[in-house]
């Protein structure tokens, strides 16, 4: 009776298993496949799916596949619409490794009208889901990034593209976004506004010197297994002009790569300051030094760097890097 | 203090050492640089039309060759048009034009134009006229390169105009993104290339001022004009001007390039191609005037 309860036990479970993953799997498919329409009112697909991956990214679209490269890119999908001779839409369907990776890209550029698509997905103040302009619709659904686009923007392409962008955006739940975007929501320090929507996400210093230039070399040894966001924080001066401080968290995927990327970094920027030997990072202290355009501070704290830049004082810099919500592991 | 290992890096253009930590970083030069430009002035042709693109941005071609024609005008100082082809070829070259293929690729009006211009108005055979846009063996079959590059930013190099035209040459354009943009200007010192650049004409009739780095409409716009110049870094260097003049206007705050175009000034201070000094340009500015973006 014993042995007989065992083997049934046993096969519950592994059919449980079966089960489990047949969904994850059944999940995983229905979420990385996409079934466009034929036609959306006079614009009709035109030819088949053009399959992008990896090995000819740069064919397809030059030096700009190192941006999609910086992120964990898995596969693009390329389908095209016409309405007659006239008009095209083009859509690129990016399916990325993870959802941070997708709305990594969205992070580049936050500007345009914040698109509510689906029934299900409230409107939120940040971070928006779908952005359009200009005849560009920019989407982040899950671990898809999407770009629907005409050059030549008219009611009935707009009209299109926002069908188009449905499509895309169907059955896919909100998404949180990456956990580091959260860092630096108490950190903006007395009259100073955090900018968020001027914070981008990425991996890559190609990305980090598009959103703010520190050097053309890779000075903070950045890689795939490691996140960072950028935070600029704004006040207005007592003449009226804008000030802007900079800050940067990076999260490695282990406490000696933060230290070798912070080694790297003073070596590279902070090349007139002296560094221990052996250089020990000091973790939890925050270091200050008044350079050109301001005090700049860092702070090694377990698995993450933080950087800070342009601040008027030690003080404010002292303050934001203070303030940062540093995610645990 | 002297940096052990030459890195270029944001501070360096707070502190105006740009140029030394570059001459730094590429002491291995494998030729001679060119005699600096720092004395030479160098004569940059703008022309507009406000009308040469419709409301759907069809090109007048009619208004384009007006366009052109000035250009070769101004930058020659020749009294008629075909003096100021010929200043430039002659009949027996093999004429190279470079267009721009991706991103904001060169408008094919532009080509036919400058083409017919070059049958027409200089007696080049249109068997000797080639699209020379391609892999290093191409400027080879050429003795004179035009370069016809669209204005538009790019997200590794900053601009992606003149300077960054001639990628392709090196038969390893990868070899050039990232901190390996400043070498851009090698590729204008390779012995297919070298010299046979002859006229610049930039297609700036709808640039795009953000760096992509895929096309995004909503940093076009109708500028309806051609940039041109013999000298491709005093071009290259207009064209800078025009691009962050426009981000300004579009953000109502300083939005300048990043990553800093650092191939411009590499261009003339370690490879003497031309000069990336304002001050030594001198714009010839034709045509419709109405935000020109010239500062």
């Amino acid at each position: 009776m014993m042995a007989s309860n065992s083997k049934r036990i046993i096969f519950l479970a592994v059919l449980a298993f079966i089960a489990f993953f047949s969904q994850l799997s059944f999940a995983d498919m229905k979420t990385q496949n996409i079934k466009l329409p034929h036609k959306i009112d006079t614009w009709t697909l035109s030819g088949p799916v053009r399959p992008i991956n990896t090995g000819n990214i740069f064919e397809y679209m030059n030096g700009a596949g190192e941006l999609y490269l910086g992120y964990g890119f898995n596969r693009l999908e390329v389908s095209e619409y016409r309405n007659g001779e006239e008009n095209t839409i083009l859509v690129e369907i990016y399916f990325m490794n993870t959802p941070d990776d997708a709305f990594g890209l969205l992070s580049m550029d936050w500007s345009g009208e914040h698109i509510l698509l689906g029934n299900t997905h409230q409107k939120t103040a940040f971070p928006p889901r779908a952005l359009y302009g200009g005849g560009l619709l920019r989407i982040w659904a899950g671990s898809i990034y999407a770009r629907v686009m005409t050059f030549q923007e008219t009611e009935s392409a707009k009209a299109a593209i926002l069908v188009l962008g449905q499509h895309i955006i169907n059955d896919r739940g909100p998404t949180p976004m990456p956990a580091l975007m959260n860092s630096f929501s108490e950190a903006a320090p007395q009259g100073w506004k955090l900018r968020r929507d001027r914070m981008g996400y990425f991996r890559s210093h190609l990305v980090l010197n598009s959103l703010y230039y520190l050097s053309h070399q890779n000075i903070f040894n950045l890689n795939l297994s490691a996140a960072a966001v950028t935070a600029p924080f704004e006040r207005l001066s007592e003449d009226g002009n804008k000030e802007r401080i900079q800050a940067l968290l990076i999260e490695y995927a282990t406490h000696q790569q933060a230290l070798s990327g912070l080694e790297r970094f003073h070596s590279a920027y902070l090349d007139d300051f002296q560094k221990e030997k052996p250089f020990k990072g000091q973790n939890g202290q925050i270091h200050y030094f008044q350079i050109e355009d301001g005090w700049l501070a860092y702070e090694l704290h377990k698995t993450c760097l933080a950087v800070v830049f342009e601040c008027p004082n030690q003080t404010i810099a002292g303050h934001v890097l203070g303030k940062i919500n540093y995610p645990s592991k | 203090m002297r940096k052990t290992e030459p890195c270029l890096t944001r501070r360096d253009f707070i502190r105006g050492s740009v140029g030394a930590t570059l001459a730094a970083s590429l002491v291995t030069l494998p030729w001679k640089p060119e005699r600096a430009h720092a004395a030479q002035q160098s004569l940059v042709s703008i022309v507009r039309d406000q009308d040469v693109m419709d409301a759907a941005l069809k090109v007048d071609t009619s208004r384009l060759k007006t366009m052109v024609d000035k250009t070769v005008l101004q930058v020659s100082g020749k009294a008629s048009v075909k003096d100021a082809w010929v200043a430039f070829v002659k009949p027996d070259d093999v004429v190279g034009l470079v267009p721009t293929p991706h991103l904001n690729p060169t408008h094919t009006e532009l080509m036919d134009v400058v083409k017919k211009s070059l049958m027409e108005e200089a007696g080049v055979p249109e068997k000797n006229i080639l699209d020379a846009q391609g892999g290093k063996r191409r400027p080879g079959k050429c003795s004179v390169l035009i370069s016809m590059p669209a204005l538009k930013g790019h997200w590794l190099t900053g601009i992606g105009t003149v300077i960054k035209n001639y990628i392709m040459y090196s038969g390893r354009p990868t070899r050039y993104h990232g901190e390996d943009s400043v070498k851009l200007g090698e590729i204008w010192q390779i012995p297919q290339v070298k010299g046979k650049t002859r006229l610049v004409i930039v297609d700036a009739l709808h640039p795009l001022c953000d760096k992509g780095p895929q096309p995004d409409p909503r940093y076009k716009w109708a500028y309806n004009g051609l940039v041109g110049g013999t000298d491709p870094v005093a071009v290259e260097t207009v064209c800078l001007k025009i691009l962050n003049e426009k981000r300004h206007a579009l953000r109502g705050e300083p939005w300048p390039i990043s990553p800093p175009p650092i191939c411009v000034e590499a261009a003339d201070r370690v490879y003497g191609l031309g000069t990336s000094r304002l001050e030594n340009i001198k714009i010839a500015a034709s045509g419709w005037k109405e935000e020109i973006l010239l500062g």
